[in-house]
């Protein structure tokens, strides 16, 4: 037992370091965030910065060009220090809020499509030998072998003909069926390590094909269904390229063409673009947390015998 | 009428009438690349109007400088886009030559464009174009007066003062503080020296002239800024110089009129001319460029009119007034240059000063193959890889080669008839002999309705969005759509597909592709399943250790990708640090050597891909009956055993399809190639395939052989899918 517990130590401290490797780089998104000088990069490893005092001469509040100041570190300039700044204007002086409920839409539908749609096809293709299937999963994953850079000036022409430019609908539809072929072979996987025998007893006790799919299959499958969410969820929420194409109006902007509005060729507003990066990471990391438990459980309650 | 119908002709009565209302009004719709400041003041000026003109709505459209032309450049040929475009000055050659702005000539009266100074009224093959409301955008020197006590005026007291500025102010032996840094690699941030060695890198008939003394001995001078007098750092690119200036880890910075409103209030700094040259007596020159309004060419009649006055507004004085005075912006008319509201301010004062040494900034189109061409051999000098004198004239040799590529107008080949021919005939020919296939599917689908139904609704989705684009795509590849052509494109044939695959760059880009898609699918799925192995098992904090892991794919990746630019940074970024200060090893060079530049690629898609094959690894893992643990424990299986007998076996559904996806997105993974290494740095040697297409066809117009290469990309990832089906069939996924 001693054994066990030292192990589980040493794996515990491995992953501990990993995991801090891995989140160095966000903690240097919150730091750039948090400054209040608008420079995305330091040569120090610090995360805060100590603001400098200065005298405030004509009274107004900020340190204007030629006040004196405390240059406690010498280096020849005031040190702002850090703070919230950023996070304040963003959410007083932009539209980040408008951009956060029209992302929620338009992410809800293409999850919501993804899901149903996922879980439906994916199942045809596990359990059904059918003419075209191979052909079907094939061509599935042909759609995402074209570079989608050359595919935005086709595109652009068919939604302005059908009159989608503008239009959340073809947003929508863009990004569900860029999403949807890795949901369905994901689906499709995991239903292929669910044993066929369950639908079939099913079937004997009187259910219909699509009940013994929705009451026995789906509720088994709450792992895979867990991921096709979150990868739909992904598609759409963090989705620049088609969105800048498709959204020509600023009152119809999702958080990612929100946010590279921050962004200019050499002149970037690096504290609202990071501070509005750390709070788009926001609802992902909850839906993650909420959608946790559900991807720990499926088959486990032991009611297979494989 | 049935109750359905009525409710929709109501519906169709209320959306009319809507539209009418709508009408009453004029929408003018501006897109711009303006600065976030700005735009606030521009949205401030078209308020005014607004409100002078009741019937008039003005719609502000924000995009980077890139992809307001891309953009514009499709909405235009599609017929459509913004009535008017706010951009810089050369934009004009291209959009002209493409024919999606209208000349101006016949909008105004001759009086209206004197009342501009000469550069503010941008004339490109004896047309005007562009009416520019501001002008600049032009280098100048910028030193922090606390380290800095008078400016230098020539190149020695530069690098007297640079050097006494360098210095290492906490005895670590690594240099805190720089006598002088800027954006020097980037080619536009160079350029102004190739004016004071006495040359210019574009002849007045619109030819390259990059094979000059002048620009081996600007080489040759940068070059010497950095390995001899050690004055600016290895390595900084924009951001990096921005915050040394801005903490004072700099005594000055070559800098745009732009980032001015940047650092006031954050470093107490003057305003100078770059050095003059000490060899040559020469002032470095600038680039001087108007920004403004163009037309869109399908702009007509009553609209047209109402576009004019409104640029008319937004060129006029007192919208210039306003800008130089809340903006510090120069003026681009005459009357309001000579106003005190300009010759008052000190700062516009002293910026117009390196106006007057500057020169106007090329509106040819061609100017995109000379940057190109100036770029990658300017970055191999730094590199180290060539002399000054062969890049010089490689530099000239490429971008001869690649404006003749740009334009060049393919003539349709003899493989056209085989197209228009032989391709219908052939798909009749495969059709007649698929018939009996198509028939048995239509028997099997009155069989099997369930599977079908369950089935279509997403297939039918999938691809009726893809198919358009992607037959669209084929057919832009047999075509000669370029710059020259972007109007009247017309199938050619084969020829771009036959400059593919005689091309020997292609296969190295191909090499390097593949060398990059499997290391980061070898590491994204060892990574994701050791972890999901290792985090599925009793452990303290297990869920906050699982969520913190997933924060790579929580981040948009187009900030933390430029996150991890940052980090690579030779002197100041983290890494480095890391590596010098804990493992004291010596600093590595991550952006500017070609083998180290694309590790650093890799690197930041191998943090960035990871925790989704985790994710997938972790749904995977509930699917395993424990008793299979149970039961290998019970015959005396080992740890190791289990999991490879067990675990890997069992995840392999699961995973297959994430494995087979992740090699095809990471084959065309274009963004973090392109933000890591900024678009192919050093001198375009970090580039895979989709990058490739990206910069051949955005960068230098040339869609058709972006298309033909993008279909050879399509065509080998077919061939690795049918293979790969083929191989999964014989192990038998299927249950």
């Amino acid at each position: 037992m001693k054994n066990k517990k030292i192990e589980t130590w040493g794996i515990f401290l491995l992953l501990t370091m990993f995991t801090l490797l891995t989140i160095y780089p966000a903690i240097r998104i919150i730091s750039v965030s948090l400054r209040t000088d608008n420079a995305f990069q330091t040569k120090s490893l610090a995360f805060l910065e100590r603001g400098e005092a200065f005298k405030d001469e004509n009274g107004n509040g900020v340190w204007d060009q030629g006040e004196p100041f405390e240059d406690n570190n010498h280096n020849g300039r005031r040190d702002a220090g850090s703070g919230f700044k950023s996070y304040i204007e963003l959410f007083t002086k932009t539209d980040f809020l408008r951009w956060a409920w029209n992302s929620f839409f338009v992410t809800f539908m293409v999850t919501l499509t993804g899901v149903v749609l996922a879980s439906t096809s994916g199942y045809a293709l596990s359990r059904f030998q059918f003419r075209g299937k191979q052909l079907t999963m094939l061509s599935l994953l042909t759609t995402q072998m074209f570079p989608a850079t050359m595919l935005l000036l086709p595109f652009f022409i068919l939604l302005s003909k059908l009159g989608l430019i503008n239009s959340y609908l073809g947003l929508i539809i863009i990004y569900s069926s860029t999403a949807l072929p890795f949901c369905i072979w994901q689906m499709k996987g995991y239903y292929d390590t669910i044993p066929a025998s369950l639908e079939e007893s099913a079937r004997l006790d009187g259910c219909s094909q699509f009940g013994a799919f929705y009451r026995i299959i789906l509720p088994l499958s709450s792992p895979a269904l867990v991921i096709t969410a979150l990868f739909s969820f992904m598609a759409s929420w963090n989705e620049y390229v088609v969105a800048n194409i498709i959204l020509q109006d600023p009152d119809l902007y999702t958080l990612p063409l929100g946010l590279k509005s921050f962004q200019a060729s050499l002149s970037t507003q690096w504290g609202l673009y990071s501070a509005g990066a750390v709070i788009v990471s926001i609802p992902v990391t909850i839906l993650f947390i909420s959608l946790a438990k559900y991807l720990v459980s499926g088959l486990t309650m032991g009611s297979v015998k494989g | 009428m049935k109750p359905g119908l009525r409710i929709l002709a109501f519906l169709f009565l209320l959306i009319a009438a809507f539209t009418t209302i709508g009408k009453a009004k004029t929408r003018i719709h501006i897109w711009h690349q303006m600065l976030y400041e700005n735009r606030k003041a521009l949205r401030e000026m078209c308020d005014r109007y607004e409100a002078e003109h009741p019937d008039i709505e003005i719609s502000l459209l924000y995009r980077e400088t890139e992809e307001l032309r891309s953009n514009y450049q499709s909405s235009a040929m599609g017929g459509s886009g913004p009535e008017l475009i706010y951009g810089p000055s050369d934009q004009v050659g291209p959009f002209s030559t493409m024919g999606i702005i209208k000349p101006l000539d016949d909008v105004f009266e001759p009086e209206f464009f004197k009342g501009f100074v000469d550069n503010a009224v941008v004339r490109y093959k004896g047309k005007i174009w562009m009416i520019g409301d501001v002008m600049g955008n032009h280098l100048m020197l910028l030193y922090n007066k606390k380290l800095v006590k008078s400016p230098p005026e020539n190149t020695d007291q530069m690098i007297r003062i640079g050097q006494a500025l360098t210095k290492d102010l906490n005895g670590d032996g690594k240099i805190d503080q720089y006598g002088l840094v800027w954006n020097f690699t980037e080619p536009f941030f160079f350029v102004p020296w190739v004016g004071g060695f006495g040359s210019w890198l574009i002849t007045d008939d619109g030819r390259p002239n990059l094979n000059t003394q002048a620009m081996v001995n600007a080489f040759t001078f940068i070059k010497s800024l950095r390995d001899d007098y050690k004055i600016i750092p290895r390595e900084s690119d924009y951001e990096i110089a921005n915050a040394m200036f801005k903490t004072g880890a700099a005594g000055m910075i070559i800098n745009g009129d732009w980032s001015l409103g940047d650092y006031e209030g954050v470093v107490d700094f003057g305003i100078t001319r770059i050095p003059k040259v000490s060899a040559t007596g020469l002032w470095p020159t600038p680039m001087v460029s108007t920004k403004g309004y163009s037309i869109n060419v399908n702009v007509t009649g009553e609209l047209l009119d109402k576009c004019a006055d409104l640029i008319r507004y937004l060129t006029s004085d007192e919208v210039q007034y306003y800008y130089a005075s809340k903006l510090n912006m120069q003026p681009s008319s005459i009357a309001a240059l000579k106003s005190p509201v300009v010759t008052e301010n000190e700062e516009l004062r002293e910026s117009a000063k390196s106006i007057e040494v500057g020169r106007p900034m090329p509106v040819q189109p061609e100017m995109r193959a000379i940057w190109d061409a100036l770029r990658t051999q300017y970055q191999a000098v730094l590199g180290g890889d060539k002399t000054p004198e062969e890049a010089a004239r490689l530099s000239q040799l490429n971008a001869e080669k690649q404006i003749r590529d740009m334009n060049d107008i393919l003539k349709p080949g003899p493989s056209v008839i085989f197209i228009k021919w032989i391709f219908p005939l052939l798909l009749v020919i495969l059709l007649g002999f698929y018939r009996k296939q198509i028939v048995l599917f239509f028997r099997d689908f009155r069989q099997q309705k369930f599977a079908y139904y369950m089935l279509l609704p997403a297939v039918i989705g999938i691809f009726s969005v893809v198919i358009f684009p992607f037959l669209y795509n084929i057919l832009l590849s047999l075509s000669n759509f370029s710059l020259r052509t972007f109007q009247n494109w017309q199938i050619v044939g084969f020829q771009h597909y036959w400059e593919v695959v005689t091309e020997a760059r292609f296969y190295g880009i191909l090499l390097k592709t593949i060398i990059w898609t499997v290391v980061n699918i070898v590491f994204h799925v060892t990574l994701g399943v050791l972890l999901a192995v290792l985090i599925n098992r009793t452990l303290p904090a297990k869920k906050t250790l699982r969520t913190l892991l997933i924060i790579p794919w929580a981040l948009p990746q187009y900030i933390t990708a430029l996150t991890w630019r940052g980090m690579f940074n030779q002197e100041y970024g983290s890494i480095n640090l890391i590596l010098t200060k804990f493992f004291h090893l010596t600093p590595i060079q991550w952006l500017s050597q070609p083998f180290e530049a694309f590790s650093a690629c890799i690197i930041t898609n191998i943090w960035l891909g990871f925790p989704f094959m985790m994710v997938i690894a972790l749904g995977g893992l509930q699917s395993i009956p424990q008793e299979l643990y149970e039961a290998a424990r019970v015959d005396g299986a080992s740890r190791f055993q289990q999991f490879r007998k067990i675990t890997l076996p069992m995840l392999k559904p699961v995973m297959i399809p994430a494995i087979v996806l992740g090699i095809v997105w990471t084959f065309n993974n274009i963004n973090v190639v392109w933000l890591v290494s900024n678009a192919g740095e050093p001198s375009d040697q970090t580039h895979i395939l989709v990058s490739y297409v990206y910069k051949a066809a955005f960068n230098l117009y040339r869609y058709g052989y972006g298309a033909a290469l993008s279909m050879v990309i399509f065509l080998i990832l077919l061939v690795f899918g049918i293979f790969f089906m083929k191989k999964t069939k014989a192990t038998g996924t299927v249950l």
